[in-house]
C-alpha cells in the first residue's frame, strides 16, 4: 500500500512534493502505521490463498533445496519430508546424526537386525539414497561372457512364472518381483486410493514404494495423473502451514506460518474456516473443547430437541408464537407484551447493563445432593448453554430472511417517498456486522459451558452478557430503523463491534 | 476372470495340495467350480484348544484382482470364536484385510487361519458377544465352543446339560440352531434365553 502511494506521488509529481498532495499523504500513511493489526485485532490473520501450481512450485523448491545438501534423488526426498513435516532441517540434522535410522522410520529401508548393523554405515545409506530409479533394477551378473546371457532366468513369486532377472525390480529390502507384477499392484492400489503409502508386496514387509519406481513403471495416463493427485493429496496434508479450502468443489489450498485457530476466509469461493482444524471457525472456543461439544449436542440433540421446543408462549397472554427473527425482545403481537425470548421474563429488567439472561447460575449446593439430583442438575446446565448455542445459531440460519425482509421494508419506505435507496444502504452494512456478532456471540456457549465456575468464569458471562445485550439492542434497531436513525445505529454497531473484540482479546487463547 | 489370478490359483492349488499339512490332514482345499472362482478348503482344528478334533470348512472366493486383493474367506461351518461371526462365519483377520500381501498364499491364509483359531484376540473382536464370554466368563466359554465344535465341526466333546437345555426350548417350537445360539449368548442360562426369545 505505501508503495503504491510513493509510485503515485513519483509519476504524478516528478519526485517534488506538492503541498495539498503531502498534506493528503502523510496523513494516510499515519493512519496505517499506527495501527498496528496485530494489537488492535485479536482476530487478525495473515494467510495467502495458493493454487495447487503455486503449492507444486514451493513443494518443489524444497524437494530441490533438499536434493542438492544431501545429494539424494527427488522421490527419496519427498518421502523424507514427507516424514519430516517438510522441515529441511529436521531432515538434514537427522541424515548427519543417524543415517540409518532416519531411512529405516522412513520406510525406505528394512529395519537392520544388530548383527549387520554394523555393515550398513552411513556410506551404505548415502549409496541408497543416490541411486535413480535404475538402482530397482538388479545388476547384470558378474563375469557374464558373450556366451551366457548377462541375466539368468528367476521366478517371480507373484505370478509365478519365469522371466529373465532384467524384468525384476526390488526396493531396498531386496525382495524381488517381475516389472508386470509391480505395475498390476501399483494399479490396484492406486484405484483403492493409496499413493505414497504403498508398500512392498513380500509378507510382513513395509518397505515403502518411492515415487520414481511407481511412475516408471505405471504408464498409463489415467492412473499416473491419479497417482499424482492422491500423492500431491497426501503431500499438502502433511505440510503443517497448509490446508485445502473446505469450500465444495474448491481447488484452493491456504498457505499460513501461524498456525493457529484463526479465521481463513478462502478468496475463491468465500467459504471461512478455522485453520487449525479446518471445522467451522469458533473463536473464542478453541479447537479440542468445540469438537467435545459437537460431538455431545449429536448425541444428546434428541433430548434437548425434545425439551426445547421451537414454539414457546407468550407469558402473559399465553398465546403460542413461533420465533422467525433474529431479535431476542418479543413483542406479543396479540397482546402487545414485551418480553425475552430467553427467559420468558419482562424485556423491561433486561434493558439495564445487566442483561440476568445468559447467566447461568450454579447451585452451590449441588454436592451434597443425590446423585439423579446431580443428574438433573447436568442436563440443566447443559440445556440451558444448548438452547442459547441452538438459539443464535437458528438465527443466523434465518439471516437471508432477515436480509430479505429488510430489503422489502426499504422498497416499501423508499415507494413511499421517505429517503431514497442510497440513504437506506446503511441498513445492510448494519446487518452484516450483526451476523458477524452473533455469529461469535454462538460460540462464547461451548466455551462458558467447559469454564470451570471461578472469578474468570464470572467476568466472561459478564462480558458476554454485555456483548448479548447489545447484540439485541442493534437487532431491534435494525428492525425498526428510520433513515433519521443513521447515527445512533452507527454508534450501536461500534459499541456491538467493540464488545466483541474485547471479548475475544480477553479470552480467544490465540489471541496475541 | 484375469489371467493372473487363475495361474496364481492353480499354481497355489497345487502347492496346498503338495504340502506337509495335507499328509497330515491338517488341511485341505478342493474347487468348487471349473472358473476357478472359488474354493473349499477345510481345516482341522488345532490340538490342545476347543476346537480340536472338529473340521472347519471355508468359502473362499477369489477376486479378479488376486494376488493384488486378498481372498474373500469366510467359515461355512459354525463355530463359536470372539473373531469369527456365529451368525455369518465373518472373520476378523489383518492378513486378510489391510496387511494382505501379494505373495503370500491361499497356504499361508490356511494356516494363519489355523492359527487364529489357536491363539483368538479377544480385543479386536468381530463377535462381540463371543468376545465379552470369552473375557468375562472363559470357563463358560471353553465350554460354549467345544459344544459347538461337537455339535457342527464333528469334534469329541459332549454336554448333556447343554443338550437338554436345547431340547428344553425345541419342545417349545425352537429351531435348534436358534436354541443353541440363544443359550450361548445367554451365557446357558435357560430363563433368561426363553425370556430372549419370547418377550
Amino acid at each position: 500500500m505505501e508503495s503504491d502511494i510513493e509510485m503515485e506521488l513519483e509519476s504524478d509529481n516528478d519526485g517534488e512534493y506538492d503541498d495539498d498532495y503531502d498534506y493528503y499523504n502523510t496523513g494516510e500513511d499515519c493512519d496505517v502505521e499506527r495501527l498496528d493489526p496485530k494489537r488492535a485485532d485479536p482476530e487478525y490473520f495473515e494467510y495467502d490463498c495458493l493454487t495447487v501450481e503455486d503449492i507444486e512450485k514451493l513443494l518443489n523448491e524444497l524437494v530441490e533445496k533438499l536434493n542438492t545438501i544431501l545429494q539424494i534423488t527427488p522421490s527419496l526426498a519427498k518421502v523424507l519430508l514427507l516424514e519430516h513435516q517438510w522441515n529441511n532441517t529436521v531432515v538434514v540434522e537427522k541424515y548427519r546424526q543417524d543415517a540409518n535410522a532416519l531411512l529405516v522410520t522412513a520406510r525406505i529401508k528394512p529395519p537392520t537386525s544388530s548383527a549387520d548393523a554394523a555393515s550398513t554405515s552411513a556410506a551404505a545409506a548415502a549409496q541408497l539414497l543416490k541411486m535413480g530409479s535404475s538402482g530397482y533394477k538388479a545388476p547384470p551378473a558378474v563375469g557374464g561372457n558373450a556366451n551366457t546371457p548377462p541375466y539368468r532366468s528367476q521366478m517371480c513369486p507373484v505370478c509365478a512364472s519365469s522371466q529373465l532377472g532384467d524384468k525384476f525390480y526390488s526396493l531396498a529390502c531386496g525382495h524381488s518381483f517381475c516389472k508386470d507384477c509391480w505395475t498390476m499392484y501399483f494399479e490396484t492400489q492406486i484405484f483403492q486410493g493409496i499413493s505414497i503409502q504403498i508398500g512392498c508386496m513380500a509378507p510382513m514387509c513395509n518397505v515403502r514404494v518411492p515415487e520414481d519406481l511407481v511412475l516408471t513403471l505405471v504408464t498409463r495416463p489415467v492412473m499416473r495423473d491419479k497417482y499424482q493427485q492422491f500423492a500431491f493429496k497426501d503431500y499438502v496434508k502433511s505440510h503443517p502451514e497448509l490446508r485445502f479450502c473446505p469450500g465444495p468443489n474448491c481447488q484452493i489450498i491456504v498457505q499460513s506460518s501461524e498456525i493457529s485457530a484463526k479465521r481463513a476466509i478462502c478468496k475463491v469461493c468465500r467459504t471461512g474456516f478455522c485453520f487449525k482444524c479446518g471445522m467451522d471457525y469458533h473463536a473464542p472456543t478453541d479447537c479440542q473443547v468445540i469438537k467435545k461439544w459437537l460431538t455431545k449436542c449429536a448425541d444428546d440433540s434428541e433430548t434437548a430437541n425434545y425439551i426445547s421446543a421451537h414454539t414457546k408462549d407468550c407469558p402473559k397472554c399465553h398465546i403460542c408464537i413461533e420465533k422467525n427473527g433474529g431479535c431476542n425482545h418479543m413483542q406479543c403481537f396479540n397482546c402487545k407484551h414485551d418480553f425475552c425470548w430467553m427467559c420468558l421474563g419482562d424485556w423491561k429488567t433486561h434493558g439495564s447493563e445487566y442483561y440476568e439472561c445468559s447467566r447461568y447460575k450454579d447451585n452451590p449446593n449441588i454436592a451434597n445432593e443425590s446423585v439423579h439430583v446431580q443428574a438433573r442438575e447436568a442436563l440443566k446446565k447443559y440445556l440451558h448453554y444448548y438452547e442459547r448455542w441452538e438459539n443464535h445459531s437458528k438465527s443466523l440460519k434465518l439471516e437471508q430472511q432477515t436480509i430479505e425482509r429488510l430489503r422489502q421494508r426499504i422498497n416499501t419506505k423508499v415507494m413511499n417517498g421517505s429517503g431514497t435507496w442510497i440513504d437506506w444502504q446503511y441498513l445492510f452494512n448494519a446487518a452484516g456486522l450483526l451476523a458477524k456478532c452473533r455469529y461469535t456471540l454462538q460460540y462464547t456457549y461451548p466455551y462458558a459451558y467447559y469454564m470451570e465456575a471461578g472469578s474468570r468464569k464470572n467476568l466472561f458471562e459478564y462480558q458476554q452478557a454485555q456483548l448479548e445485550a447489545e447484540i439485541e439492542n442493534l437487532s431491534w434497531k435494525i428492525e425498526r430503523a428510520e433513515t433519521t436513525d443513521l447515527g445512533d445505529l452507527e454508534n450501536q454497531m461500534d459499541i456491538a463491534e467493540k464488545r466483541r473484540t474485547t471479548l475475544l482479546k480477553d479470552f480467544f487463547p490465540v489471541a496475541v | 476372470m484375469a489371467n493372473m489370478a487363475v495361474s496364481r490359483i492353480k499354481r497355489e492349488f497345487k502347492e496346498v495340495m503338495r504340502s506337509e499339512e495335507i499328509v497330515q490332514c491338517s488341511i485341505k482345499i478342493e474347487l468348487v467350480n471349473d472358473s476357478w472362482t472359488e474354493l473349499r478348503g477345510e481345516i482341522a482344528g488345532p490340538p490342545d484348544t476347543p476346537y480340536e478334533g472338529g473340521k472347519f470348512v471355508l468359502e473362499i472366493k477369489v477376486p479378479e484382482t488376486y494376488p493384488f486383493n486378498p481372498p474373500k474367506v469366510r467359515f461355512i461351518t459354525r463355530i463359536w470364536h470372539p473373531n469369527i461371526s456365529s451368525v455369518t462365519g465373518a472373520i476378523c483377520l489383518d492378513i486378510l484385510k489391510d496387511n494382505w500381501a501379494a505373495a503370500m498364499t491361499l497356504r499361508t491364509v490356511l494356516l494363519s487361519l489355523q492359527a487364529l483359531l489357536a491363539a483368538a484376540e479377544p480385543d479386536d473382536p468381530q463377535d462381540a458377544v463371543v468376545a465379552y464370554q470369552f473375557k468375562d466368563k472363559h470357563e463358560l466359554f471353553l465350554m460354549t465352543a467345544k459344544h459347538w465344535t461337537n455339535a457342527y465341526a464333528g469334534g469329541p466333546h459332549t454336554f448333556p446339560d447343554c443338550d437338554s437345555k436345547i431340547q428344553r426350548l425345541k419342545d417349545m417350537g425352537i429351531e435348534e440352531h436358534d436354541a443353541r445360539a440363544v443359550l450361548s449368548k445367554e451365557n446357558w442360562n435357560l430363563e433368561k434365553a426363553t425370556e430372549c426369545l419370547f418377550s
